[in-house]
């Protein structure tokens, strides 16, 4: 198989790429290891209230539409890169991808694979609900071959966990890295309890709980009404080695907060911040603005544990120079930006903040005719990924030109 | 501001001209104009440069036009007329496209802070100024050199701004004993590389104060000005007499985009940046086609961020070059000349700037989206929209969807393509047999004539499913559509019919829940089961 470009990531920068790559004229190929295209964007809930709070996330519909209209955008997804061989005018790369585990077009949706499999997380819904597939890395088939419960139960004969992966050949002239970033595990930070302390979650796990509507402040032990959001966890932090600043949690803490407060109006926010970071132009309104909904306060705190009631206790520094202590119903860690490398093929070069590519350069890297696009590059909001796609795909679209007219640069 | 612009349009207004032009026009004043006028001449396209003055080297394919200003636009993407001026007078030059990107404007904060301008208080460009050209900072008093930058105390601040002020402060660590101390609320740290750049300031010894309230008290001593103010962390009183203040600022767009915001009405709306505060124009595109915003024009005032601005710019423009119309949208409007009275409705509401006027309203097929705000808005009913090709036009769909409907209640749901649907999509048309979508281009599209025809087919209820407020890719599509929703509200509850049974809902591609819910409510509502409200 020969394209243009290949783009290695099939969230929203890679399919980005693609329908700009579209619009230039030029074939490219995504190759995605998800069932699906849309990458962390898919999972995020829209935070508008009465009105649009400009979080971008819906632009993944819209560009999807698109990359499908355009007709010269090849997906692959379930899809991942084996090895990747430089040659003169390209690059060659070696796919390997997964087959369909459930037959959409025989899937009735009974959930029947659900009730039946033993293994946690291991069959997932799309965003949207209304397909299913199987994480083969939490699939116990997988694992040992031990389990087929869903393969026997399914009453229409719509899976399939046997057939193996094929192995695909792509030459492309040029390459996108797009594989986007990692949330930053919380676990590794453990004085904020995420995983010890009941009542703590992340907020891209509560984003895809406000996507999905299956988020209630009415838990069953009496409403949730305080509820806390720790900024900069894994951001700001040179203990950790993470010596930069995520860039998008300030703006999804606040939007989160005023979505979840429309919503359910019992809700109270509080926000513990270092310092707000802007995310909106003139953003001295939006601030102000937040500050009539979200109570905030200066000051990280120490450490969240259990107390003795059993909800999350923080304790912090609090603004008179004093030790608080303070129970909240719920504690939202705003996570931060971690590279997701492609480590397939190294010697991209990385930047002063472990990011793939160069400090001071936007889009290229070490190696002549590979670019970046999007988080991989460093940390975006959605609406700075989709311009840095644009440019990405235009650096490529001017390197193919040359290369493929035998031209050199 | 429209008025000289709509005057203008009697005066040359004329119909799109054949050839097309791949000059463009960059509208310039500092290394941005430059690097985006040497991109796009890399891209293969003429550039007439503006802002700069006369004396500087540009390359190849860039024509300078120094100490030149933009007064007036005229015509449309591939053929736009540009008065520009200088000190010779005016002329007139065709262009394809126009790119905004002017340096900001830095306005220092002195009146917020009650800050005299001084030899000791001068703003952050100015000591810029003076440290460059190798000048002189004001004597110290004693053993050290004590400066003082106020940081976004009044006002937020950027991080390019906090990016200026830490250069300045490496440079003046050149010199023998310097202390330099920052005061500020939220330190503004979100772009490449500057949180690390913050910690060596903060590591070589500059002090960083952060305020939750106003910070120090200004008072003027025969030494000079004195900051009084509490120590934030350690809480102890203290009172210094900096030998230098340094007052930030805010920076704004160019006040030279003023001829670019007229032509264009939703910018207008968004004065004084080019794009509408929208998701839906978060790069380089205005909502008018061939107008390009680059950074301080769009808000974006870091000149790092520019490369990536000036390669979408060229991005946008060669695919401008390659885009062939494939009949998806509508239109573009027709205007029937007997019954335009060119009342210049059209011309006032077409968010992107599409209509002219020459003997009648002309409407230029590469600007217009097909949103179909004017054809509903048009008081004397003179504008129809071709629906795209292939397709029958809204009211047939009414019928047809009407006299195809399997339910046993009726609900047409007109869906704007640009949100609706995709939430439409990805729940899928079987989450009820009494829906019946009919998908319109934008939200705006839909008169009160559609919501009246879809009643009069038989429909027990009606509902617009729209963008958020804020979110219309046309601006005010949602809020004309939510308007004549409630138009048909009151009309209803004139003739004694549950007014609820019209609604707007709005939505998103990602929030599916809306419109289901929506459709159920409805349902509801019609079984009269839902309490009136």
């Amino acid at each position: 198989m020969e394209t243009d470009a290949v783009i290695i990531g099939g969230g929203i920068a890679g399919i980005q790429c693609a329908t700009q790559l579209a619009k230039l004229d030029l074939q490219s190929v995504i190759v995605e290891k998800a069932p699906f295209l849309g990458g962390h964007v898919a999972h995020l809930a829209c935070k508008a209230t009465d009105r649009c709070r400009r979080c971008g996330a819906c632009a993944l519909e819209d560009v999807l539409r698109r990359m499908v209209s355009s007709g010269s955008v090849k997906p692959f997804v379930r899809t991942t890169v084996e090895r990747v061989d430089e040659r003169s005018g390209g690059f060659a790369l070696t796919l390997a991808r997964r087959p369909a585990r459930i037959f959409p077009d025989r899937c009735g949706q009974c959930g029947e694979c659900e009730r039946v499999c033993p293994a946690d997380g291991a069959i997932v819904r799309a965003p949207g609900g209304n397909e299913i597939f199987i994480d083969e890395d939490k699939c116990l088939f997988f694992k040992d071959g031990s389990c087929k419960a869903c393969m026997e139960a399914c009453p229409d004969l719509a899976i399939n966990l046997e057939e193996r992966p094929d192995t695909l050949s792509l030459n492309a002239s040029a390459m996108i890295v797009a594989t986007g970033f990692e949330p930053f595990d919380a676990e590794t930070k453990p004085r904020f309890g995420y995983g010890l302390v009941p009542g703590v979650v992340t907020a891209l796990e509560m984003d895809s709980m406000l996507r999905n509507d299956t988020w209630s402040p009415d838990n069953g032990e009496g409403a949730i009404q305080s509820v806390a959001f720790i900024q900069c966890v894994g951001s700001r932090d040179a203990g950790m080695g993470r010596n930069y600043c995520s860039r998008v949690c300030c703006g999804y803490a606040v939007r989160m907060a005023r979505l979840m407060k429309y919503r359910f109006p019992t809700v109270r926010p509080t926000m513990f911040y270092m310092d707000i970071q802007s995310f909106e132009r003139a953003f001295d309104k939006s601030l102000h603005e937040a500050s009539q909904e979200v109570r905030l306060i200066r000051s990280i705190p120490a450490e969240i544990r259990k107390g003795e009631d059993g909800r999350p206790e923080l304790i912090y520094h609090g603004p008179e120079d004093q030790r608080v202590k303070e129970s909240f119903d719920l504690v939202i860690l705003s996570i931060g930006i971690s590279p997701a490398s492609f480590d397939r093929f190294p010697g991209l070069g990385l930047t002063s903040d472990g990011f793939t590519g160069l400090d001071g350069e936007e889009v290229t890297t070490l190696k002549k005719g590979v670019f970046t696009a999007g988080c991989v590059q460093g940390p975006k909001s959605i609406g700075e990924t989709l311009s840095h796609a644009i440019a990405a795909a235009g650096r490529a679209a001017s390197y193919v030109r040359d290369t493929e007219s035998g031209g050199s640069q | 501001m429209r008025a000289s612009a709509i005057q203008s349009v009697f005066l040359h207004g004329a119909p799109r001209p054949q050839d097309q032009s791949k000059r463009v026009l960059v509208l310039g004043g500092d290394s941005t104009g430059l690097l985006v006028a040497e991109r796009l001449a890399d891209a293969g396209f003429p550039v007439l440069l503006l802002g700069h003055p006369g004396d500087i080297q540009v390359r190849d394919k860039v024509t300078l036009a120094a100490d030149t200003v933009l007064e007036e636009i005229q015509g449309f993407s591939g053929a736009f007329d540009v008065v520009i001026r200088n000190s010779s007078g005016r002329s007139v030059e065709r262009v394809g496209f126009v790119v905004a990107a002017q340096p900001g404007e830095a306005v220092p904060k002195f009146e917020e802070y009650r800050l005299a301008r001084s030899c000791r208080t001068v703003s952050l460009s100015e000591l810029e100024n003076t440290l460059l050209s190798g000048g002189q900072t004001p004597a110290r008093r004693g053993e050290w050199f004590h400066a003082a930058f106020l940081l976004g105390l009044s006002g937020e601040s950027e991080p390019v701004v906090f990016s200026r002020v830490l250069s300045v402060i490496e440079r003046l660590r050149q010199m023998e004993n310097v202390q330099s101390y920052v005061f500020t609320r939220n330190l503004k740290v979100a772009a490449d590389g500057l949180e690390r750049r913050f910690r060596e300031c903060r590591e070589s010894g500059t002090l960083f104060f952060k305020f939750d309230d106003a910070g120090p008290v200004f008072e003027t001593s025969a030494e000079g000005t004195v900051m009084i103010f509490k120590d934030p962390l350690l809480g102890l009183d203290v009172e210094l007499t900096p030998d230098l203040l340094v007052v930030d600022e805010h920076v704004n767009p160019a006040v030279s985009l003023k001829p670019l915001l007229d032509a264009t009405p939703l910018s207008l709306l968004s004065s004084p940046f080019l794009q509408p505060e929208s998701t839906r124009f978060s790069g380089v595109e205005t909502p008018r086609a061939g107008i390009f915003a680059v950074g301080p024009a769009r808000g974006m005032f870091d000149p790092a961020t520019i490369g990536v601005d000036a390669e979408s710019v060229a991005a946008a423009l060669e695919a401008s070059l390659r885009k062939v119309p494939d009949g998806t949208l509508p239109g573009p409007p027709a205007i029937d000349p007997s019954k335009c009275t060119m009342c210049l409705t059209c011309l006032r509401l077409c968010p992107h700037g599409a209509v002219t006027f020459g003997k009648t309203a002309e409407v230029d097929p590469v600007s217009c989206v097909g949103c179909g705000i004017c054809a509903v808005e048009c008081p004397m009913a003179a504008i129809s929209l071709a629906p795209p090709s292939g397709e029958p036009d809204i009211d047939s769909r009414i019928r047809e969807g009407l006299a195809a409907a399997s339910g046993s209640r009726k609900i047409v749901a007109f869906v704007c393509s640009r949100s609706a649907d995709q939430a439409l999509a990805a729940v899928g048309t079987g989450i009820s047999e009494n829906l019946i979508p009919v998908v319109v281009r934008c939200a705006g599209t839909i008169g009160v004539p559609h919501i009246l025809s879809a009643f009069g087919h038989g429909a027990d209820a009606v509902m617009a499913a729209g963008c958020f407020r804020g979110n219309c890719a046309s601006g005010y599509g949602t809020v004309l559509a939510e308007e004549r929703i409630s138009q048909v509200q009151e009309m209803l509850g004139d003739m004694g019919i549950d007014p609820d049974l019209v609604r707007f809902v709005p939505a998103a591609g990602n929030t599916p829940g809306a419109l289901s819910n929506a459709v159920r409510a409805m349902e509801e509502r019609i079984e009269g089961r839902s309490p009136k409200t």
